[in-house]
C-alpha cells in the first residue's frame, strides 16, 4: 500500500508538471511600465517639453554662457569646465566627460517623432503641429552646433542604422518647412491640448507666433550669407502671409509643468546653478561667476539689472576673467559676485533666480522682440526697429526686475539709444546679449559666431589668442557607430571648421 | 606511524589469506577509511560490494566513516578520485574495520565526475573535459568566497576579483570559462549548480561545506542544463554525513590584510598652483616642500591654522587604510545510522575592511540529510546564510590620490570637532574632502538572508529503472540602506545633502526536475537513458524608496524630509520549461557514445520564437583498455581520447524587452500632470535564440603507474546571431538597439599536468601545472566594424573581445612625439589598437610538499598577453601627484625624443623648443590615453599554506581529539608585473569589466594569517 501511494504521488507530480503549462510562459507583459500604445498624447507631451526646456536652461545655456562672455569661474572652480576653457573639441565630444548635446537632442527628437507618428494616426492635428515645431527647434540647434547632421534618415530606429548626414543648409530649410507645416496643422486643428500643453495651454495663436519666431531666428542666422537673400525674402513673405506674427510683449514661451521644491522637480536652472531642494547651494554656485566683461558692461550703462542679477561684495560688483589659469585670492568665491537668488534678496524673487518653481524659458518675449528689431533694422519686416528695440529692453527689464520698470531714462543714454547708435545692428546685438545673459546663452554664442558681436574677450586658456570655438566636433558615439558618414563630412575641427551660416 | 602500517598490513594480510571456504555470513560492516599517510579520514570514498555492484555504493562521510551490508567472503571495492582504488575481502565477523587508501592524484580511470543534472558518472565515459577541485585544494588558501578559491586551479577557468582586491568586504567576482561567448558582457557567467539545483550565485556558500567542485567546461558538457550551461558549469557537491560514529570538526582561520601596489606618487611638491603655495588648493602644483610652517586651510573663527609644509615620512596615502582582519570560525557535525545520514555545519565569517569603518559578517548554517524508505531514497539540503555588510560607498581613496603629499591624514582622523581644520566645514579644500569624514558620513549597509533548500526523491522501480524528482527553492532577501549625513555650509562645494535610500529586494527561484533513468546491459553494451523535464520560475520584487533632502543630521528616515518621496517598485517574472534526454551507450566499458538533446521554451521571447531545440553528441574511448598490447604497460597506465560536438541555444534577453515601454522621467509626475518618455534602447520583438556551436577534442593520459596525469584539450566555439544591446548612432533616435547580430569565436588549447614526483613513507611532493591559451576573435558586429563597450574597451572585428583602443600622441613615422612651437604635445587623430584586455595565456602552478605531518602548498598564477589601463593616472597628472610631473623639477624642459613639424610636413628633431611642464601641459600629457596603459602581465604567489598535523600516535591515547592541524596561510604574497605597470594589480577589475582600473579602484590587498582545525 505504501509503495502504491508513493508511485501514485510520483505519477501525480509528473502529470502536474506536464499539464499545468498552457499559460505558464505567458508572463512577459511588463507589469512595471506601459507601452506607447497605451498612452495618450497628452501624457507624453509634457515630458518632451520639459526635456527640451531643461536642455535649453542647463546644457546649452551653460556652454553658451562660457563661450559668449557671461561666465567664468572662481578660484575654487579653477579645474572645473576645463574643456570649455581650453576649447577642447575632443574633450567635449568624449562619451564620458563630454557634453552629449548630439545624443540628447536626437533622443528628444525621438520623443517628438513618436508623438508625431501617433498624432498622425489619431488625426490629432494640434499635437502633430507641436511635434513638428519642436522637432524643427532641435534640428536647428543641431545644425548651429554640428553643421551637417542627419535629417531624412534620422529617427527611424533600426530601419536605418547609419543615417546619412545632410548639408546644414538643407536641414535648415527643411526645418523651416517643418514649422510652416506644423503651424498649418495647428491652425486646422479642431481639438486643442489642455493643461498638458505646458507652454501655451492649447493657444493656437501663440503656437503660431512661437513657430514664426523660431523661423525668424533661423532666417536671421543666415544674414551673413548674401546668397540667401532671396530665400530669406520668400520665407519672410510666407510668415507675413500666415499672419499670426511673432511673439510680442508678455508672450514668452515658458515651460511650466508645476516645478516644486523636490529633488528632480525644481526649475532646472535653479537646481543646477543655485540651490538644491534642501536649500543648500550647489557646487556650480561656488564655481561660476560673472565675467568682468559683463559686469563692466552693465556698470558702464548704469544698468539696474546688475543689482538684480548679482550679489555685491563689500558694496561693489566683481567678476572674473574666463579661463584665467592663475590662482588669486581676488578670484575666490567669497571675493566675487555670485548670482543673486531669493535668499540673497530678502526672500523676494531676484533677476535670474526667482524661486525654485519658476518657469523655464524656452524663447522669451524679449528675444523675439530683439529678433524683430534686427529684422526691421535690416528692412526684412515691417515696423520700426526702435520700437521693437525699446519693447525688447522693457520686456527684459520686466523679467529681470520683476516689475514694470520704467526704461525711459535708460533708453535715453547715448550708449543705449538705437537712434544714436553708429552701428545699429551692433547696438541691437549688444542689448540682446545683455538680455539673453544666462537665460538663453546659446543664442548669444550663435550671434557672436555670426557677427563677432559683442567684442567678447577670449578665454585666457585658449590655445592661442585668436582661437575661438566655431562648433562642436561630432561625438565619439557617432564616430564609432556611423563613422563613414562622419568622415564624409570632412574636418569637424572645433577651432577652424565653421557652420554653414558663418561668414 | 609504524603502528598504523603494521595494522594495515595485518589487516590486509588477514583479509587476503582468509580461507574462502568459510560459510557466508551477513554482515553490517561499519568502519572508517583513512589516509595511509596521515591517518586522516577520507570523505567521499565510494565503497561497493564487488560481487553485488548493482546494489549501489555508499560514500564515506567527512571523516571517512561508512557502513555497508555485505556477506563475508565478498570483496569491498574502495574508490576515490585522489586515491588508488583498493579491494578488500571481507572476513567473517569483521563488522568494525579500518581501511586505508594510498594517495594518488586525480586517477583518471576510475574518477567519478558530477555530470549534468548532478548525476555521478564515471569519468571514462565523459566525452568532454571536466576538472575536479576537491575540498582540500579548494580550501588551501582559506578563502572566504569559494569562487575566488578556485582561482588558477583549473585550466581555462579565469577568476577575477574586483572587490577582493579592492579591499571591500563583499567581494565581486567575474568568472569566465574558456573565454567569452557573448558580446553582452553580463551574460558570460557559467551556471552554478549546487547538488543538482541551479542557483544564481555561490559567493556566499561556505567553502568548507563543499566536498568537490566539478568544472564542466564549454557548452557541450553542460548541454543538459539548458541555455545557461552554454558558458560551462560549476557543479558543486556539498558534504554528506556518514553512517557510523558522529564527528565534530572545529576550525578557525584569522587573516590580516594590507593594501599594496598603490600607483606611485611624487613627494617633492605640495599644494598650490603655478609654483605658488595656496592654503586652500588641493592640487600639488605648489612650490617644493621646504619644511616650514604654513597657513593651512581657511581661517576658523578668525584663527588661521598652520601645518608643516613637507611630505609625511611614509606615503601619506597609506594612512587612510586600516589593517583588514578576516576571521572564519567553523563547526560541523556529521553522523548517521543505517537508514539516514546527516551533516550539519555552522560558519561565521567576520571581516573588518581595510577602509576605515568597513565591516561585514556572514553566518551560514547547513543541514544535509538523507533518509531511506525501502526503495525510496530521500535527501534534503537546507542552507541558510545571513550576511551583513556595512561599508562606505566608493571609498575615500579616490579623494586621496589627488591630494598632496603634505597632508598628514593621521592628524585628521578625528574630524568631528567643528573648530578643527579636519572638520568638513574647515577642510583646507572645498571640493576634495577629508577621507575619514567621507568614510564616516556615507554609509552603505545591507542585510541579506539567503535560504536554499532542496528535496530529492529517488525511487527505484526495478533495478534498471528509477525515477528522480527534485524540487528546490532559492530565496534571497536583501534589505539595503544608503545614508549620507547632512552637512550645511554657506559654501556650495562643502554642502552635503542629507539623504537616505532604503531598498528591499526579494528573489525567489523554484526549480523542478523530474527525471526517468533507465540503465540496462545488453551483452557487452551498457546503455543508459535519461529523460527529464525541467520547470523554472524566477520571481523578483525590488522596492526602493528614498529622500534626498533630510531635515536633520542624525535622523535617517524619509519621514523627516522636505519635498516629495521618491521610490519605485519593480516586479520581474521569468519562466522556462525544458524537456531533455540523454542516451549513453558504452561498449565493453572502453568505448562510449552519448547523445543529448533539449527542447527549451522561455517566457522572454515572442510566441513564435520562444521554443528551440539543441542537440549534442560526444564520444570517448579508453584505448588502454581496448588495445591488449597497451594493457599492463608500466609507462602508460591509462589513456582516453574524446571528442564532442554541440549546438547550444541560448537566450540572454531579460524579461520585458520585446516592446518599447515608457516611464515617467524629468521629475514627472508633477501633481496630476503626467509625462512619459520612451526608453532609449530600441527593443526588438523578433529576437530569436542565439546559438553557440562548439567542438572539443582531447585526451587524458595516466603515466608511470598513474604518477603523472596529462590532460589536454582543444576546443572551439562559434557564437552567432547574438542577442545584445548594440550601441547605435543616436541619430536613429535610440542610443542602443537590441539585436540578433555579431559573431564571436574562441579557439582554446588547455593542458593540465599533475604529478606525484616523490611519494614514500615520509615524503610526498606533488606538482601540478595548468595552462590555457584562448584565441578569442570578434568576427562580425552589428553596424560598423567596432563598437565601444565601456570606456576604452572596444569590440573590433578581427580583434579579441574586448580590445583596448585609445588615443596616442601625435607622432612622426619613427614614433617620436611631435611638439608644436609652444612645446605642446597633441593627440593622434585616430585611436590606436593596443591589444586584448583579457589575458590569452593563463598559467596555474601548484606544488605540495609533505613530510610526515608537515605540509607546504603553494599556488602560483600567471597571466600573460593582455593590456590594461587606469583612470587614476590622468587624474594624478592633472593634480600633480604623478611622479612624472616632477621629473623635470617643474621647470621648462625639452621633451626627450620629440620632433617638430617643418613647413613641408617633414619632421626634425626638437633641440630647442621647451615644453612648459606646468599643470596645463601635464594635464594634456595625462590625457593622452596611451600614457595610462600598460601590459597587464603578471606572476603572483596566490596562496601559500604551511600546516602541521599532529601525528595520530600523539593523539591516540586521549581519545577525545581525533585529529588536529595547525597552519599558516598567506594570499597574494608577491607579484611580478610588467615594468611599465605602475597602475596596480592587473587582476583587480572594476565592476566586472576587463583590464580597466577605475578612478574608484581601491588597491589590492595581501593577507597573512593562521588557521587551526580540530576534529573530535
Amino acid at each position: 500500500m505504501k509503495n502504491y501511494s508513493i508511485k501514485l504521488a510520483l505519477l501525480g507530480l509528473f502529470t502536474w508538471t506536464a499539464t499545468s503549462c498552457s499559460n505558464f510562459l505567458e508572463v512577459n507583459v511588463n507589469p512595471n511600465a506601459p507601452v506607447g500604445e497605451n498612452l495618450t498624447l497628452a501624457s507624453k507631451l509634457p515630458a518632451a517639453l520639459v526635456a527640451t526646456a531643461t536642455q535649453e536652461a542647463t546644457q546649452l545655456n551653460q556652454l553658451g554662457a562660457f563661450w559668449s562672455g557671461y561666465w567664468g569661474t572662481s578660484s575654487e572652480g579653477l579645474n572645473a569646465f576645463y574643456n570649455e576653457k581650453i576649447y577642447s573639441g575632443q574633450g567635449i565630444r568624449d562619451v564620458r566627460d563630454g557634453i552629449p548635446i548630439w545624443e540628447n537632442s536626437y533622443n528628444y527628437l525621438l520623443y517628438y517623432k513618436l508623438m508625431l507618428d501617433q498624432s498622425e494616426q489619431e488625426g490629432a492635428l494640434f499635437y502633430a503641429g507641436i511635434s513638428k515645431i519642436m522637432m524643427a527647434w532641435h534640428f536647428l540647434q543641431l545644425v548651429d552646433i554640428y553643421n551637417n547632421v542627419p535629417y531624412e534618415e534620422a529617427l527611424l530606429g533600426s530601419a536605418v542604422n547609419r543615417p546619412k548626414y545632410e548639408d546644414g543648409k538643407a536641414v535648415y530649410e527643411k526645418s523651416i518647412n517643418l514649422i510652416t507645416a506644423g503651424i498649418q496643422q495647428i491652425n486646422a486643428a479642431t481639438v486643442a491640448p489642455k493643461q498638458d500643453d505646458i507652454i501655451f495651454a492649447g493657444n493656437k495663436k501663440l503656437w503660431s507666433k512661437f513657430g514664426n519666431t523660431i523661423k525668424l531666428r533661423a532666417l536671421l542666422r543666415q544674414s551673413e550669407q548674401a546668397s540667401q537673400a532671396a530665400y530669406i525674402r520668400t520665407e519672410i513673405d510666407k510668415i507675413v502671409k500666415e499672419g499670426s506674427g511673432f511673439l510680442s510683449s508678455s508672450e514668452s514661451a515658458l515651460v511650466q509643468p508645476g516645478y516644486l521644491n523636490t529633488t528632480g522637480k525644481l526649475n532646472p536652472f535653479y537646481e543646477n546653478f543655485y540651490r538644491n531642494s534642501g536649500g543648500a547651494t550647489v557646487v556650480n554656485y561656488t564655481n561660476i561667476r560673472p565675467t568682468n566683461y559683463v559686469v563692466e558692461k552693465l556698470k558702464g550703462l548704469s544698468d539696474p539689472r546688475l543689482e538684480a542679477l548679482y550679489v555685491a561684495v563689500n558694496g561693489s560688483y566683481k567678476g572674473v576673467d574666463f579661463g584665467d589659469p592663475t590662482v588669486s585670492t581676488a578670484s575666490n568665491a567669497s571675493n566675487t559676485s555670485a548670482f543673486k537668488g531669493p535668499l540673497e534678496n530678502g526672500n523676494k524673487p531676484a533677476g535670474l533666480l526667482k524661486s525654485s518653481s519658476q518657469a523655464a524659458v524656452l524663447l522669451s518675449s524679449f528675444e523675439s522682440l530683439f529678433l524683430q528689431a534686427e529684422a526691421a533694422q535690416r528692412g526684412w519686416i515691417a515696423g520700426t526697429a526702435t520700437k521693437y528695440y525699446a519693447d525688447a529692453i522693457s520686456e527684459s527689464f520686466k523679467y529681470i526686475m520683476n516689475e514694470n520698470y520704467n526704461t525711459a531714462a535708460y533708453l535715453q543714454q547715448k550708449e543705449v539709444s538705437l537712434a544714436e547708435a553708429p552701428a545699429p545692428i551692433a547696438r541691437i546685438i549688444e542689448q540682446k546679449w545683455l538680455a539673453l545673459n544666462s537665460i538663453n546663452s546659446i543664442q548669444a554664442w550663435a550671434d557672436y559666431r555670426r557677427l563677432g558681436l559683442p567684442t567678447i574677450p577670449n578665454s585666457l586658456s585658449a590655445p592661442n589668442p585668436t582661437a575661438r570655438p566655431q562648433r562642436l566636433m561630432y561625438p565619439e558615439t557617432e564616430n564609432s557607430t556611423n563613422r563613414e558618414q562622419v568622415i564624409a563630412q570632412g574636418s569637424d575641427d572645433i577651432l577652424r571648421t565653421k557652420v554653414w551660416w558663418m561668414k | 606511524m609504524n603502528k598504523f602500517y603494521t595494522l594495515l598490513f595485518i589487516l590486509l594480510g588477514f583479509l587476503a589469506y582468509t580461507p574462502s571456504s568459510v560459510a557466508q555470513e551477513h554482515l553490517l560492516i561499519q568502519g572508517q577509511v583513512l589516509d595511509q599517510e596521515n591517518g586522516a579520514g577520507i570523505a567521499g570514498v565510494s565503497i561497493y560490494v564487488k560481487e553485488n555492484a548493482k546494489s549501489g555504493s555508499v560514500i564515506t562521510g567527512s571523516t571517512g566513516g561508512f557502513s555497508i551490508r555485505a556477506h563475508s567472503g565478498q570483496t569491498l571495492v574502495l574508490k576515490h578520485l585522489s586515491y588508488t582504488t583498493n579491494s578488500i575481502k571481507i572476513k567473517s565477523g569483521a563488522e568494525k574495520v579500518t581501511l586505508y587508501l594510498v594517495k594518488e592524484n586525480n586517477i583518471l580511470a576510475e574518477a567519478m565526475v558530477t555530470g549534468a543534472l548532478g548525476i555521478q558518472r564515471s569519468a571514462r565515459e565523459v566525452g568532454a573535459s571536466a576538472q575536479i577541485v576537491d575540498n582540500e585544494s579548494l580550501n588551501a588558501g582559506k578563502v572566504v568566497n569559494p569562487l575566488l578559491a578556485l582561482s588558477s586551479k583549473v585550466a581555462g577557468l579565469r577568476i577575477n576579483a574586483s572587490d577582493l582586491t579592492t579591499g571591500k568586504t563583499d567581494p565581486g567576482v567575474q568568472v569566465r570559462l574558456r573565454g567569452s561567448r557573448s558580446l553582452n558582457r553580463a551574460k558570460n557567467d557559467p551556471i552554478y549548480v549546487v547538488d543538482g539545483f541551479p542557483v544564481p550565485d555561490i559567493a556566499r556558500l561556505n567553502p568548507n561545506d563543499i566536498a568537490s567542485i566539478t568544472v564542466l567546461k564549454g557548452s557541450n558538457a553542460a548541454a543538459l542544463y539548458g541555455s545557461e550551461g552554454v558558458n560551462g558549469a560549476l557543479m558543486i557537491t556539498t558534504k554528506k554525513g556518514q553512517r557510523g560514529v558522529g564527528e565534530i570538526s572545529v576550525s578557525n582561520t584569522t587573516n590580516f590584510s594590507r593594501v599594496f601596489f598603490l600607483p606611485p606618487a611624487q613627494n617633492r611638491f605640495g599644494q598650490g598652483a603655478n609654483g605658488v603655495y595656496s592654503p586652500i588648493i588641493s592640487d600639488s602644483w605648489g612650490p617644493a616642500f621646504d619644511g616650514t610652517q604654513k597657513d593651512f586651510g581657511p581661517t576658523i573663527n578668525g584663527f588661521q591654522p598652520q601645518a608643516l609644509y613637507a611630505a609625511t615620512k611614509k606615503d601619506n596615502r597609506l594612512q587612510t587604510f586600516d589593517t583588514g582582519v578576516t576571521s572564519q570560525s567553523d563547526i560541523s557535525f556529521s553522523g548517521g545510522d543505517d537508514n539516514g545520514t546527516y551533516y550539519m555545519s555552522v560558519q561565521d565569517v567576520r571581516i573588518k575592511g581595510i577602509i576605515p569603518g568597513d565591516k561585514s559578517a556572514r553566518t551560514g548554517a547547513r543541514f544535509n540529510g538523507t533518509r531511506k524508505f525501502n526503495k525510496l531514497n530521500t535527501s534534503y539540503n537546507v542552507n541558510y546564510i545571513h550576511f551583513n555588510n556595512n561599508t562606505t560607498s566608493d571609498g575615500p581613496w579616490p579623494s586621496v590620490y589627488d591630494q598632496p603629499a603634505n597632508i598628514d591624514y593621521n592628524s585628521h582622523r578625528n574630524w568631528s570637532d567643528p573648530s578643527s581644520p579636519s572638520h568638513p566645514l574647515n577642510w583646507y579644500n572645498t571640493s576634495k574632502k577629508n577621507p575619514f569624514f567621507l568614510a564616516d558620513n556615507t554609509r552603505n549597509t545591507a542585510k541579506q538572508h539567503t535560504l536554499n533548500a532542496k528535496v530529492e526523491l529517488d525511487y527505484a522501480f526495478t533495478d534498471w529503472f528509477k525515477a528522480i524528482y527534485r524540487v528546490g527553492m532559492f530565496n534571497e532577501q536583501t534589505e539595503s540602506r544608503v545614508t549620507v549625513g547632512k552637512l550645511a555650509s554657506s559654501i556650495g562645494a562643502r554642502n552635503v545633502n542629507g539623504s537616505v535610500n532604503d531598498g528591499q529586494d526579494n528573489f525567489t527561484r523554484l526549480n523542478n526536475d523530474f527525471i526517468l533513468s533507465f540503465n540496462k546491459d545488453f551483452g557487452r553494451f551498457n546503455t543508459r537513458l535519461l529523460l527529464g523535464q525541467n520547470i523554472r520560475m524566477d520571481d523578483r520584487k525590488s522596492i526602493g524608496i528614498g529622500a534626498n533632502n533630510l531635515l536633520f543630521e542624525n535622523i535617517f528616515n524619509p519621514g523627516s524630509r522636505a519635498g516629495e518621496l521618491n521610490g519605485a517598485a519593480t516586479l520581474t517574472k521569468y519562466r522556462s520549461l525544458g524537456t531533455y534526454g540523454e542516451l549513453t551507450v558504452g561498449y565493453n566499458n572502453y568505448l562510449f557514445l552519448t547523445l543529448t538533446g533539449r527542447q527549451d521554451q522561455v517566457s522572454v521571447l515572442s510566441k513564435n520564437n520562444r521554443s528551440y531545440f539543441y542537440p549534442g553528441v560526444s564520444t570517448s574511448f579508453v584505448f588502454t583498455d581496448a588495445i591488449p598490447a597497451l594493457k599492463n604497460s608500466s609507462i602508460l597506465s591509462f589513456g582516453k581520447v574524446y571528442a564532442s560536438f554541440n549546438r547550444t541555444g541560448n537566450v540572454t534577453l531579460d524579461p520585458y524587452r520585446l516592446n518599447l515601454t515608457y516611464t515617467q522621467t524629468g521629475g514627472f509626475p508633477f501633481g496630476n500632470l503626467v509625462g512619459f518618455t520612451p526608453g532609449l534602447t530600441n527593443p526588438n520583438a523578433l529576437i530569436e535564440p542565439e546559438f553557440v556551436t562548439s567542438y572539443e577534442t582531447g585526451f587524458q593520459l595516466g603515466l608511470f603507474n598513474n604518477r603523472l596525469h596529462v590532460d589536454m584539450a582543444y576546443a572551439y566555439s562559434d557564437s552567432k546571431g547574438q542577442i545584445f544591446e548594440a550601441v547605435t548612432s543616436s541619430a536613429t533616435g535610440f542610443n542602443k538597439s537590441i539585436v540578433n547580430a555579431g559573431r564571436l569565436t574562441n579557439s582554446i588549447v588547455e593542458l593540465a599536468l599533475q604529478g606525484a614526483v616523490v611519494k614514500n613513507n615520509n615524503w610526498n611532493v606533488d606538482l601540478g601545472l595548468n595552462f590555457s591559451y584562448t584565441n578569442n576573435q570578434v568576427k562580425e558586429l552589428y553596424t560598423g566594424n567596432e563598437f565601444n563597450i565601456f570606456r576604452q574597451q572596444y569590440a573590433i572585428v578581427g580583434e579579441a573581445y574586448p580590445t583596448l583602443k585609445m588615443k596616442d600622441f601625435k607622432r612622426d613615422d619613427l614614433g617620436r612625439i611631435v611638439v608644436d612651437k609652444n612645446g605642446n604635445i597633441s593627440e593622434s587623430a585616430d585611436e590606436t589598437v593596443l591589444g586584448t584586455m583579457v589575458p590569452p595565456y593563463l598559467f596555474g602552478f601548484n606544488t605540495r610538499v609533505g613530510y610526515k605531518g608537515f605540509q607546504i602548498s603553494a599556488q602560483f598564477d600567471a597571466r600573460i598577453g593582455s593590456w590594461m589601463y587606469s583612470e587614476v593616472v590622468p587624474r594624478m597628472y592633472a593634480s600633480g601627484t604623478h611622479p612624472e610631473t616632477v621629473k623635470y623639477n617643474r621647470e621648462e624642459f625639452i621633451l626627450p625624443n620629440s620632433v617638430v613639424e617643418n613647413a613641408d610636413g617633414s619632421f626634425s628633431e626638437n633641440t630647442s623648443i621647451m615644453s612648459k611642464g606646468d599643470k596645463a601641459w601635464w594635464t594634456a600629457y595625462g590625457k593622452i590615453q596611451t600614457v595610462t596603459a600598460a601590459k597587464a602581465d603578471y606572476l603572483k604567489l596566490r596562496e601559500l599554506q604551511i600546516s602541521y598535523t599532529l601525528p595520530a600516535s600523539l593523539l591516540g591515547k586521549q581519545g577525545v581529539i581525533k585529529r588536529a592541524t595547525f597552519g599558516l596561510v598567506g594570499n597574494n604574497l608577491f607579484i611580478v608585473t610588467n615594468k611599465n605597470n605602475t597602475i596596480g594589480d592587473p587582476e583587480a577589475l572594476y565592476n566586472g569589466t576587463d583590464g580597466y582600473s577605475s578612478w574608484r579602484q581601491i588597491p589590492s590587498t595581501r593577507s597573512f594569517g593562521f588557521t587551526a582545525n580540530l576534529t573530535f
